[in-house]
Order: structure tokens, then sequence, then C-alpha cells
């Protein structure tokens, strides 16, 4: 039997923000420097916008897969969106409350008659304070496996 | 290290141009690196023999290591990450090793006080041998939507 969400910890820390930030080509010192975050009002090095993209390490593909049961294959799915909706972003020294859950998931009928399925899942991540930091929307889509011709 | 000079709205114009970022050529070693940090483990990004036995002439990068760059440039255009209120990218085609990533946006809409961009990110490079590529084509497309300082 499938839950309908799945709750996990994001522990935000100035190393897996480093880490990230140096991953996407990032020299912002905002990402690396607390004093020069402090000086901007922050209280320690702010998280890059797509970061709360490790939540995989929190809860893998499989995990997830069993638990929320969306029943894809993998072998026919591709990453067609992503959208961050935010509130601030998350800064190191907090863990997050992540939440995730199906969104949406439906079927779409080709113009030469594959069709394509579409599953959003959503995360929802608060802090400490139950306020929403942002949400994530994650959608992958599962090409038919008989494209037609 | 760099801190982006602060930007106000009266500085922005309807349909106004950003200054196109340029980032890469990307290598194989930037998709490992991303997949340490980022958790996405998929061997379709590092395994060159995975790859192949998945249809895929040789590994591609990780479609949010693409909009990772993306948001880089935007927080660069707009004095930093934290005016962002909203980012949204569809992935359009895969990006190679030995890819440049060309990434460009502009004002489409300012209403209320929230900017209203719209994103691409284009992938440059002869592609992987065996599939006929564009030197140039659009690989994300996207939007954000920005909150600036009075």
């Amino acid at each position: 039997m499938a839950e309908s969400e799945i709750t996990f910890d994001l522990p935000v820390t100035r190393e897996t923000v480093a880490d990230f930030a140096l991953a996407v080509g990032e020299d912002n010192r905002v990402f690396f420097d607390p004093e020069e975050a402090r000086r901007q009002g922050f209280p320690d090095v702010v998280a890059p916008p797509t970061f709360t993209v490790t939540q995989i390490f929190c809860v893998p593909r499989d995990e997830r897969e069993r638990r929320l049961g969306a029943n894809l294959d993998y072998g026919r799915v591709l990453h067609g969106e992503q959208e961050f909706v935010y509130n601030r972003l998350p800064v190191a020294g907090e863990v997050l409350t992540g939440t995730m859950r199906i969104a949406k998931d439906f079927t779409k009928e080709g113009k030469r008659g594959g069709s394509m399925r579409f599953v959003t899942y959503e995360s929802v991540f608060t802090d400490a304070d139950g306020a929403e930091v942002l949400r994530a929307y994650y959608t992958l889509i599962e090409t038919s496996k008989d494209p037609g011709s | 290290m760099t801190t982006p000079k602060t930007v106000t709205l009266d500085a922005l114009t309807l349909g106004m141009e950003l200054e196109e970022f340029v980032y890469g050529p990307l290598s194989r070693e930037d998709f490992v690196r991303y997949a340490e940090a980022s958790g996405d483990d998929n061997p379709i990004h590092q395994d060159e023999e995975y790859a192949r036995s998945q249809g895929s002439p040789t590994v591609f990068a990780m479609g949010m290591l693409n909009a990772g760059y993306l948001a880089h440039a935007v927080s660069d255009w707009f004095g930093g990450p934290q005016h962002l209120r909203r980012y949204k990218v569809r992935f359009t085609t895969r990006v190679w090793a030995g890819d440049e990533l060309i990434c460009s946006g502009r004002i489409d809409s300012i209403e209320n006080g929230v900017v209203h961009v719209a994103l691409e990110a284009r992938r440059r490079g002869a592609g992987p041998d065996g599939l006929d590529l564009p030197e140039d084509e659009v690989a994300l497309k996207g939007e954000a939507e920005i909150v600036l300082p009075e």
C-alpha cells in the first residue's frame, strides 16, 4: 500500500552548501563566507536556489518509488520540468523538514500514436518554526513502450 | 569570489536583454562533482557503458546541473540569489561534455514590483560522435520571478 506522503529532514550545512555551489560554478561570497552573508543580513551562508535537489540524499529514488508508488519504469523516464517557489532561501545551520507527495499524474496522447505520462512530485520545505521556506516541483515524463512510428 | 552589485527596479526596462553568460565547456569531471554534491548518482551521467546500454552514445549532464548554472546566471543578473521568488525550467535537449552553456534572459513584464524574466540556456558544441547535432541549440527554457529591494 503506497503512502500519501514522505516526511524527511534536510540538514543545511556550510559544507554541503559550498560543495553544491561549487558544482554549479558559483563564486558569489554569500554561498561561502559567513561574514559576508551576515553583512548582507543573513544568519549564515545561503543555499543556492536549486540546493534542495539534495533531498535525494534523504529519500533515494528507490525509496521514493516504493513508498509513494508511482510505478514508473525508469528506463523510459526523462526529467521534463523543475520549478521552485521561494519565500526565502535556506541558510546553513538549519534543518528543513521536507514533505513530499505526488501532486499530479496524468497521461497525454501524442500526435503520432505514443503517449506520455507526466508525474509531478511536490516537496514542501518548512523551517524550525513550521514556516514554509520553499517548495519544489519535480516533473518526470515517462514515454510509452511503443512510441509509434 | 565576488559579490554581485545591487540592482534596483528602476534600472530595468521592459524587453531588456540581460548580459549573456557563457559557462563551461562542461566536462565529465563536472558531472562527477555535481553527482557528489547533489546526490544524483544516476550512472547515465557518469558510466560510459551504462549510458550506451540505455541508448545514449555517451554520458550527458544532469538536467539540474544545467538548471543550476542558469539559476547562477539569474542570481548574478539581479544582485544575488535572495531576490528569486520563483524559478521554473523545462528541459528540451541533452547537454554533452565539451558543450558550453550560454545563458540568456529578457525582462518580460514588471507587475506590482515583481519582475518576470524569460530564460533560455543553449548548448554550443560539436556533440558526441554518432549524433548529428546542431552546433547551437536550446537546451533549457525557463522563467523566473524576482522581487528587488526598493
